[in-house]
C-alpha cells in the first residue's frame, strides 16, 4: 500500500511536467519497460528491438533525437548515453497534440517546440544552423534505399532545395554572397502560417475502463 | 529412536493407503476411458465448477475495489495510439500541398516537410509496436487464481487469499502428482506399445493396432494435462495423402491434434527422451524425422515430403508452418515450403481459452521442462479446434499466395489477427529487403518528379 502511494505522487509530478494523463503515463511506462528489458534506463541499442522501426529511412536520426541533450533540455549540445523514464516522456511530449483550448501564446509556444525538435534533427552538429552538408546528409538518408539513385542526384536535389530555402529566407542574393545555413528563425519563417500541428503529433486513444460481466 | 517407531508405521500406512487410492482413481476414471475413447464428462464438470469459483472471486474483488476506491480493471485497449492508415504517398502530397503556397508545377522536388511523415511514423512505432505485442503472453481481464497471471490485481481480502492458497495446495499437491503419473504412464505405454507393434509383419492388422496404440497414448497425455478440447466440423478431418496445417502456440498442439486423428509427424531428430519416443514411434508407422544436417537442405525436405504425400496409403502429414510458437492472438507468416508440394491442404485452427491456463510457450523465457511444469500446475487447458474444408493451390497462384490464403482462413475461423510479419522476428532482425521497400517508394516519388521536370 505504501509503495502504491509514492508511485502515484511520482505520476502526478510527471503529469505536471509533461502534460500526459496518468493512464497514458502508465501505458508509456509499460512500453518503456518493454523496450528497456525491465532496466531503469534505455540505451541506443534497445531501439533495435522495434522491428517496425527498421523500415524507417531516418531511423538513426529518430533514435538520436531521443538522446540529444537539446531535446532533453540538458545542454546546448552533445548526446546522452542513456535516458530514464522521465527523459523518455519528455521526448514523447513533443508529439502530444496541441491543446487548442489553451491561449494563443501557449499554442504558439507548443508549435515552436515541435519545430525546434525538427530543427535539431537536421542540425546534427548543434551549431544552430542547417548547413548545406547537413541538408545533403538528410536527403541522402531519405533516398538511401533506392540503388537507382546515384549520390549525384541526391546531391543535386539537396542543392536545389537549399537554394529554394535561401531565396525564401534571404531574398535575392549577390553572386558571391554565401548562404551559411538555415538558422532557427529562418526555419520558422519557412513554416509561417502553415499548419504543421496536425502532422507533428501522435493521437493517443481515449482510455476508458470497461467493466466486464461474466 | 524407539519413540519414533509407532509414528513411523502410521505414516507408512497412510502413505500406502493414499497411493493405492490414487492409483485406483487413476485407473478407473482416467486410463480405462482413455483406452476406449470414452469420456465420463468429469473434466467438463470440473471446468464448470472452476468458472463459478472465478466468477465469485472476481465479484469479491470488484466489491473490495469499490470500497477502497481503487481502479480494478486495466483500460481496455488494443494499443496506446491511433495510427493513421494513410499511405506514404498520400501523406507527403498533403503535406506539400498545405505547405507550398506556389503553383503546383513550381513545387521543389524535395521539401523540408517530407521528414514529417517519417518522423511521426518512427515515433508511432516506438510507442506502440504490433509485432512485439504478439510475442508476450496475452493479458487477462479477470483473475483466474493463478499468481502468474496476476498483473494488476492486488491483495484485496483475506477470503480471497485463502482461496488462492487452497488453489495452490490443490494444484501442486493433488493435481500435479496425478498428472505426472498419467504423463509417465502415457509415454511409457507409447514407447512400449509402438515397439511391440513394430515387431508385427506389415499388414492391415499392424496398421489397425498402431493406430489405436497411438490414439490411446495421446488420449492419456491429453488427460495428463487436463485438456478440455472441443472439436468442430469433424467431417473435414485430414485424409491420407494430404497435409494438415495448423497455427502453433505450444508443443501441446501436437498432442491435441493427434488425439483425434492419426497423423504422420514431421520433425527433427532429438536426443534424450524425445529421441527414444521418436525411434519407437517410427517402428509402428512411417513418420518423417530429419537429421539436424538435413533440415537445412530445403530440396531434400521437399523431396521426402512429396514422396510421402504421393503414397496414398501413408498418413496425412502434420505441419506447423509458422515455424515458432505465437501467443495465440494472431497468426504470423506461413513459411511457403509445405505449400509448394502440391498436395491437398487441410487447415486447422486451434484457439486456446486463456482463462484456465496460458498455453503459450515463450521459448526465450522458459525452457521445455519449466514450460511443462507450468502447464501441469495450471487449472486446465481449454481449447477449441476447427477443422476447415480442404484447399488446393489454384493454377494462377504461387506458393506464397496460397500460403496467405490458407493463413487468412485459419485466422478468420479462430478469431485471430492475420499478420504479415514473420514469426522468425522473435529471434532475428528485419530482412533488409523490407527496409528497402519503403525507401524505394519514397525515392521513386522524388526521382519521378525530377524526371518529369527534366523531360518538360
Amino acid at each position: 500500500m505504501g509503495a502504491a502511494h509514492s508511485a502515484s505522487a511520482e505520476v502526478r509530478e510527471l503529469e505536471g511536467k509533461t502534460g500526459f494523463s496518468s493512464e497514458q503515463i502508465e501505458q508509456l511506462h509499460r512500453r518503456f519497460k518493454q523496450l528497456s528489458g525491465d532496466q531503469p534506463t534505455i540505451r541506443k541499442e534497445n531501439f533495435n528491438n522495434v522491428p517496425d522501426l527498421e523500415l524507417n529511412p531516418i531511423r538513426s536520426k529518430i533514435v538520436r533525437a531521443f538522446f540529444d541533450n537539446r531535446n532533453l533540455r540538458k545542454g546546448p549540445s552533445g548526446l546522452a548515453d542513456e535516458i530514464n523514464f522521465e527523459d523518455f516522456l519528455t521526448i514523447m511530449s513533443y508529439f502530444r497534440p496541441i491543446d487548442t483550448t489553451m491561449g494563443e501564446e501557449q499554442v504558439e509556444l507548443s508549435r515552436k517546440e515541435k519545430l525546434r525538435f525538427l530543427f535539431h534533427m537536421y542540425d546534427s552538429d548543434s551549431d544552430g544552423r542547417i548547413t548545406l552538408e547537413e541538408y545533403r546528409n538528410v536527403v541522402e538518408e531519405l533516398l538511401s534505399g533506392n540503388p537507382h539513385i546515384e549520390k549525384e542526384s541526391a546531391r543535386s536535389i539537396a542543392d536545389g532545395a537549399m537554394m529554394e530555402a535561401a531565396s525564401v529566407c534571404v531574398g535575392q542574393m549577390e553572386p558571391d554572397q554565401v548562404y551559411e545555413g538555415i538558422t532557427f528563425e529562418d526555419f520558422l519563417k519557412i513554416w509561417q502560417g502553415i499548419d504543421i500541428e496536425t502532422k507533428m503529433h501522435v493521437r493517443f486513444l481515449n482510455m476508458e475502463t470497461i467493466a466486464l460481466c461474466h | 529412536m524407539f519413540l519414533l517407531l509407532p509414528f513411523d508405521s502410521l505414516i507408512v500406512n497412510l502413505l500406502g493407503i493414499s497411493l493405492t487410492v490414487l492409483f485406483t482413481l487413476l485407473l478407473v476414471f482416467i486410463i480405462v476411458p482413455a483406452i476406449f475413447g470414452v469420456s465420463f464428462g468429469i473434466r467438463k464438470l470440473y471446468m464448470k465448477t472452476l468458472l463459478k469459483i472465478f466468477a465469485w472471486a472476481t465479484l469479491r474483488m470488484e466489491r473490495g475495489a469499490k470500497e477502497k476506491n481503487h481502479q480494478l480493471y486495466k483500460p481496455y485497449t488494443n494499443g496506446i495510439i491511433a495510427k493513421d492508415p494513410t499511405s506514404l504517398e498520400e501523406e507527403i502530397k498533403e503535406i506539400r500541398r498545405s505547405g507550398s503556397s506556389k503553383a503546383l508545377d513550381n513545387t521543389p522536388e524535395f521539401e523540408l516537410s517530407d521528414i514529417f511523415y517519417f518522423c511521426r511514423k518512427g515515433m508511432e512505432t516506438i510507442m506502440d509496436d504490433e509485432v512485439t505485442k504478439r510475442f508476450s503472453a496475452e493479458e487477462l481481464e479477470s483473475w483466474n487464481l493463478l499468481s502468474r497471471t496476476n498483473y494488476n490485481f492486488q491483495y484485496i481480502s483475506l477470503r480471497l487469499t485463502v482461496l488462492w492458497g487452497l488453489g495452490v495446495l490443490i494444484r501442486y499437491c493433488f493435481l500435479l502428482p496425478l498428472r505426472i503419473a498419467l504423463a509417465f504412464t502415457g509415454i511409457s505405454l507409447l514407447v512400449v506399445g509402438t515397439t511391440v507393434v513394430g515387431y508385427l509383419p506389415n499388414g492391415r492388422f499392424k496398421e489397425f493396432l498402431s493406430k489405436h496404440v497411438h490414439l490411446m497414448c495421446y488420449r492419456i497425455c491429453v488427460r495428463a494435462l487436463t485438456a478440455i478440447i472441443t472439436y468442430h466440423d469433424r467431417e473435414n478431418r485430414p485424409r491420407n495423402g494430404g497435409i494438415c496445417v495448423a497455427n502453433h502456440t505450444s508443443p501441446i498442439d501436437v498432442i491435441i491434434l493427434a488425439s483425434d486423428g492419426y497423423y504422420a509427424m514431421v520433425g527433427q531428430v532429438h536426443g534424450g527422451l524425445m529421441g527414444v519416443i521418436q525411434r519407437a514411434m517410427v517402428k509402428a508407422c512411417p513418420h518423417i524425422w530429419f537429421e539436424r544436417s538435413e533440415v537445412k537442405d530445403r530440396h531434400l525436405v521437399a523431396k521426402r515430403l512429396t514422396e510421402h504425400v504421393r503414397d496414398k496409403s501413408k498418413l496425412p502429414i502434420l505441419i506447423f508452418p509458422e515455424g515458432t510458437c505465437i501467443n495465440n492472438t494472431s497468426v504470423m507468416m506461413f513459411k511457403k515450403g509445405s505449400f509448394e508440394i502440391g498436395a491437398t491442404v487441410y487447415p486447422v485452427a486451434i484457439k486456446y481459452d486463456p482463462q484456465f491456463g496460458d498455453a503459450f510457450w515463450n521459448s526465450s523465457k522458459y525452457g521445455m521442462v519449466t514450460y511443462l511444469l507450468r502447464m501441469m500446475t495450471s487449472w486446465a487447458i481449454v481449447c477449441s479446434v476447427w477443422y476447415l474444408p480442404p484447399m488446393t493451390r489454384e493454377a494462377d497462384e504461387d506458393a506464397v499466395q496460397f500460403a496467405n490464403r490458407v493463413k487468412s482462413a485459419i485466422a478468420r475461423q479462430g478469431g485471430l489477427v492475420d499478420l504479415l510479419w514473420d514469426g522468425g522476428l522473435k529471434r532475428e532482425k528485419v530482412k533488409d529487403t523490407f527496409k528497402e521497400e519503403q525507401q524505394k517508394l519514397y525515392s521513386k516519388m522524388i526521382v519521378g518528379n525530377h524526371e518529369d521536370r527534366s523531360r518538360s
